[in-house]
């Protein structure tokens, strides 16, 4: 959905500006200086033009510009396209100008020169600029407060000083913003008695924190103010001391926030150590591990959260203590931190925790491997598959698999062999799953996408996106996720799958995934080793086992695997044979479609009958045949089609076969309320690749779609093909 | 506790993310009004030209608990009364209040925090500084500042009167982007030589200097010109501008590298460490958009701007991508996960997102970073350095376009090397009274 929405975005963008041509280039040739001059002295030329040489000049003009762009400072319209111009020219010439005007001008124009003669730093603008801090006109004395800061100098501080006492409101404002820009580029000194004359004022709180911390910054080593300010019952003064800390380096002021975080409020204390999280001292490590273990709650969490961002592993043992409080936003923020403390030393006492704690530290340990992600735990996580808890076991065991290079492959086996429950057989099944599919070795080959459907399970609507999908690949995807950002959303609302059929290495697969998981399509090979274990392994364990190397042998795939599985329908054991029987019929390559066939017909089990009837109509569109061979193979397994979801599996498999008995296949199930939407969806793919030909039956046939389908996407597309027809 | 994480989604996995990472509350007394202690925690928030974008930026805010919006100001009357709306029917009543005049709204709305600016871009700098000397913490929509010294301006302003500040680049605080950043940030794609950045693939790096053709002017209720023109050189109405059509407009708008650059220079400027500092060397490339210029940091690593037209590198809006030897990393709109060289990184998502949470004490949404920022008065994600700088970037860009020539920059004294001509691009005369 997004994706369609940021396509039309584009488009609609695209299409405006397309229509847009750019209006003259934004930098002249310094050549064409004289004919702008020109311009702008031209009693005909227009504002527009006007505006356009000052533009141009602002870029290149020279001293020679000057007097004609000095002329405009007193037009109300072109004085500020005349500054626009003067402004940037690094020309004293300009200063001496906009000095003339300032004592000639008035109102915005006025305002303008002073507001440029403020960004050129012109020192001589002080004294006339200072007069015009006593206008009557607020926007003028405003305007003068801000320049003569920009200048900044002790004769610009003298003026401003003089006229704080009688300002008010927002001209106040402006000579306090004049006497912070006047202190910030003096410095020293000086900066400190502007800014202790600030602070001290009766006005706006933000003047008075503003300058409070220009008073703590600027007396640089001294930092009695800090640590008065650091007392302060006035919430604005001690924030602002606080937040100034963040500019000042150095452990002083660490232990000048340490001692001030004993006592005080809660919001002073919580405030103190955010800000001594973020300035990653590891000297406030103590004052921050003593505030966590006790006090008010709002104020151990803080602390529990700072320790993290300073780093330090000594705090390990505080943590791991405080995971065993009692509160659990406490235990849960001590978790949180120590998950993310850097360090081998944190993984050394993670490991020690698994190896010798209680059950509870142990599985707080393998909480804490997981975050972390510590490969470096294998040897402890695999001395805790063996331990005597059976939830220590499978929660190490599950682990094991998670981590990347955790463990061996045969050591898994190992596990599994000796697993002594079902829950161990399942996790250890998980992890051998999970590191086969990790570590299958992707092999050089092409992709091919065959086909690939993106939609809504049922009647919601769905799209063909095999040239979607075959673009990812040959954009260098290895795999494909089912989202509506790949192909668009063809069931607003609804939840939808992709059916994705490949051939890769040669073999052709099938895949089918819910929304937002993923097909990896690199054609891959499980470690040649990893099914002689499991192969090996089948031969010597008992039933429940066997059934569950079975299963990893399905995700192993490949001739060996299946050479097994094949094995294994022969087993002693029945429950081993059905398993052996069940994972045949879900096989994702064709090389088993004979014996499900036979299956199809031959299986007593009404539950192996309907697996393997969904196996062959999943793997006949896969075979390497003509497709009179195909539709024959489906012919032949109509008479067992009797429910509902076979039907519809049929259908989407004929939707791939390009025929016309297809679409009359297909036709015949458009009666069907349950299967009409699916029908209609197989005959309008079906079509799509037959016109032109055959336009008696597609025409006959997309009429009937669009009598019986209320899916907007399908008729759309049977519109299409209809007028293919007429072509 | 861990089994059920280990099993969270990765959606479930950020919304809780989201949440966990809220720091405590710090009682209204922070907020600054002056010792007044509010009667609830909220923050008290106003708008400043609410349009679009901006709606959707409220429609974040609004849902937070502890926010309560009570003004909007805007010199256009309807975009006014439509964030009245949207606000009055949130909270069923009819207490919003419009304003049209901007300094007069911040004289009189004392009791204000904070501001949501989403102004067009030409505003957007000079109504975070004149909120912010009001003394309001500003959560201000990208592009954040027209030229370098307005960028610079807003730095000195947050800093001046400690004002907390966040710009939209609310990527910056997405998971998928953060993985990425974090990829880079703890070497775990090798030493980066080149990170890329995905620009607007619409419009052009060198802008319109026409005028739209002049139209009557509406009453000064409806739309107050001079004020929506700002410190913008003087041009006739067009209500064009007004609907949107501003962009592509040198006055106006920062060009196609400034549309997305905005987003996705910042990604790239955080994740490798240059937060703080602009791109010190641009190549100029000729095509009609900045597609394919490079530019290098002093670090050594390599930013290209990418228009993508052909979909290679990414599958969304503002991609970034980054390469190292040991492999590369991307992310744009949309994606459910990155898209990583090798599978096998994505087993540390979960945990690097964690990290980053845990080691900066940043939630995982840009708007809540903002609000908790207000109340412990914390560096924001998106702080005015990192606006300023990357946006420097932006700038130097579009200048090396504009000029169609190689330039290099010194960002510590803000200005080009040797390049007299391109310095007088890095800041503009304002237009009277507008001037900061």
């Amino acid at each position: 959905m997004f994706k369609q929405r940021l396509t039309l975005i584009l488009l609609l963008a695209v299409l405006l500006f397309s229509t847009v041509s750019v209006n003259g280039q934004t930098v002249a040739p310094a050549s064409e200086q004289d004919k702008f001059i020109a311009v702008i002295q031209s009693q005909d030329a227009s504002r527009k033009e006007k505006n356009d040489a000052c533009r141009h000049l602002s870029l290149i003009a020279t001293k020679k510009a000057i007097p004609a762009l000095v002329a405009l400072l007193a037009d109300e319209d072109m004085n500020h396209m005349a500054r626009y111009a003067l402004e940037v020219m690094p020309d004293n010439a300009v200063n001496d100008a906009l000095l003339v005007a300032l004592d000639q001008l008035d109102g915005k124009p006025l305002v303008g020169v002073m507001g440029s003669l403020g960004v050129r730093g012109e020192t001589r603008a002080v004294r006339p600029m200072a007069k015009r801090l006593e206008s009557p006109d607020p926007m003028i004395a405003q305007a003068a407060a801000r320049a003569l800061g920009k200048i900044g100098n002790a004769r610009a501080v003298r003026a401003l000083t003089q006229a704080l006492p009688g300002s008010s409101g927002d001209t106040k404002l402006a000579v306090c913003e004049g006497l912070f820009r006047c202190a910030e580029g003096l410095g020293g000194a000086q900066a400190v008695e502007i800014y202790d004359q600030l602070r001290q004022l009766k006005i706006p709180h933000q003047v008075r924190a503003g300058g409070l911390r220009g008073a703590i910054l600027a007396r640089e080593g001294d930092l009695d103010l800090l640590r008065a300010s650091l007392k302060s019952e006035d919430y604005i003064l001690f924030s602002a001391a606080a937040q100034a800390t963040l500019e000042m380096p150095g452990v002083r002021v660490t232990r000048a926030l340490n001692a001030a975080l004993k006592g005080g409020p809660a919001d002073h204390q919580i405030l103190i150590l955010g800000i001594l999280a973020k300035r990653g001292d590891a000297a406030a490590l103590p004052a921050i591990s003593a505030a966590a273990q006790q006090g008010d709650k709002a104020v151990r969490v803080a602390a529990i959260k700072a320790i993290a961002p300073i780093g330090a592993a000594s705090a390990v043992g505080t943590l791991t203590a405080l995971m065993k409080d009692g509160d659990t936003q406490i235990a849960q923020a001590a978790q949180a931190s120590l998950a993310a403390l850097p360090g081998d030393e944190v993984d050394s006492v993670v490991r020690a925790m698994l190896e010798e704690g209680d059950k509870e530290t142990q599985l707080q340990a393998l909480a804490l491997i997981d975050l972390r992600r510590m490969a470096n735990a294998a040897s402890a996580l695999f001395k805790a598959a063996k331990d005597d808890d059976a939830d220590v076991r499978a929660a190490s065991i599950r682990m094991l698999g998670d981590l990347q290079g955790a463990v061996q492959f045969s050591s898994l086996i190992d596990l599994l062999l000796e697993a002594q429950s079902a829950k161990e057989i399942r996790a250890t099944e998980r992890a051998m799953s999970a590191t086969c599919t990790r570590d299958a070795q992707s092999t050089s080959g092409r992709v091919t996408i065959d086909r690939a459907v993106y939609g809504a399970v049922g009647a919601g609507g769905s799209a063909d996106v095999t040239k979607k999908a075959q673009k990812l690949v040959e954009a260098g995807a290895q795999s494909i996720e089912a989202s509506n950002a790949n192909f668009g959303d063809p069931a607003s609302g609804l939840v939808k799958q992709l059916r994705i059929e490949f051939t890769a290495r040669g073999v052709k697969q099938v895949r089918t995934v819910k929304e937002g998981q993923r097909v990896t399509l690199l054609a891959s090979v499980t470690p040649p080793a990893y099914v002689d274990a499991l192969c090996a392994a089948l031969r010597q364990t008992t039933p429940d086992k066997r059934r569950a190397l079975l299963r990893v042998l399905r995700v192993a795939q490949g001739p060996q695997a299946l050479e097994a599985v094949r094995g294994a329908t022969k087993d002693a054991d029945a429950d081993v044979r059905a398993e052996a029987i069940s994972i045949i019929c879900a096989w994702s390559s064709v090389e088993v479609l004979p014996e499900v066939l036979t299956l199809t017909r031959t299986a007593t089990d009404q539950k192996v009958k309907i697996l393997a009837l969904r196996g062959a109509i999943r793997l006949i569109p896969l075979q390497e045949v003509s497709v009179q061979e195909k539709l024959a193979g489906f012919k032949a397994l109509l008479p067992l089609i009797k429910r509902t979801e076979e039907k519809r599996l049929l259908l989407g498999s004929l939707a791939v076969v390009p025929a016309p008995e297809a679409l009359a296949m297909a036709l015949s199930y458009m009666d069907d309320n349950t299967t009409k939407n699916e029908a209609c969806f197989a005959a309008v793919a079906i079509a799509e690749k037959l016109v032109p030909r055959n336009r008696a039956a597609i025409t006959e046939a997309m009429q009937k779609v669009l009598k019986t389908t209320s899916i907007n996407s399908i008729k759309k597309r049977a519109r299409q093909v209809l007028q293919k027809t007429r072509q | 506790m861990s089994r059920n994480k280990s099993k969270l989604t990765r959606r479930a996995f950020l919304r809780s993310a989201a949440v966990a990472a809220v720091p405590m509350i710090v009682p209204a007394t922070v907020f600054g009004r002056d010792g007044r202690v509010a009667p609830s925690e909220r923050i008290i928030l106003g708008g400043i030209g609410i349009g679009n974008r901006g709606s959707h930026d409220l429609r974040w805010m609004l849902p937070e608990s502890d926010v309560q919006f009570v003004a909007t100001c805007d010199p256009q009357k309807y975009r006014a009364q439509r964030v009245k709306d949207m606000v009055d029917t949130r909270y069923g009543n009819k207490d919003c209040k419009i304003y049209r005049n901007t300094p007069e709204f911040l004289a009189e709305r004392t009791d204000i925090d904070a501001l949501l600016v989403t102004t067009g871009d030409r505003w957007h700098a000079l109504a975070s500084i004149l909120a912010m000397r009001a003394g309001k913490d500003v959560y201000s929509e990208k592009p954040s500042a027209m030229t370098v010294a307005e960028g610079r301006a807003v730095v000195e302003t947050a800093k001046r009167y400690r004002r907390i500040y966040q710009t939209g680049t609310q990527r910056l605080s997405e998971g998928n982007f953060t993985f990425c950043n974090e990829m880079l940030r703890l070497g775990r794609l090798g030493e980066v030589h080149t990170v890329r950045a995905h620009i607007a693939p619409w419009d052009a790096a060198e802008m319109r200097h026409d005028w739209l053709p002049a139209q009557p002017l509406p009453s000064k209720d409806e739309v107050d010109w001079d004020a929506w023109l700002g410190p913008c050189p003087w041009r006739p109405y067009n209500a064009a501008y007004c609907q949107g059509r501003w962009r592509g407009h040198y006055d106006f708008h920062t060009s196609c590298i400034g549309e997305w650059g905005a987003h996705t220079f910042a990604s790239c400027q955080v994740a490798m460490g240059a937060g703080k500092t602009a791109a010190i060397e641009y190549g100029y490339v000729p095509n009609e958009s900045g597609d394919g210029m490079v530019t290098r940091f002093a670090n050594g690593i390599k930013m290209v701007l990418e228009r993508d037209m052909g979909k290679k590198l990414w599958r969304g809006s503002c991609g970034v991508r980054y390469e190292g030897p040991e492999g590369w990393v991307a992310a744009a709109d949309g994606y459910s996960l990155p898209d990583v060289s090798d599978p096998a990184m994505l087993g540390d998502f979960k945990k690097l997102v964690n990290d980053y949470m845990a080691r900066t004490q940043r939630p995982m949404s840009h708007v809540r970073n903002f609000l908790d920022c207000v109340k412990s008065r914390h560096e924001t994600v998106a702080n005015p350095e990192v606006m300023h700088y990357t946006m420097t970037t932006v700038h130097c860009a579009n200048i090396c376009m504009w000029l169609k020539r190689d330039l290099k920059y010194d960002p510590v004294k803000e200005r080009f090397v040797n390049d007299p001509q391109a310095d007088r691009f890095l800041s503009r005369a304002m237009r009277a009274p507008w001037i900061i």
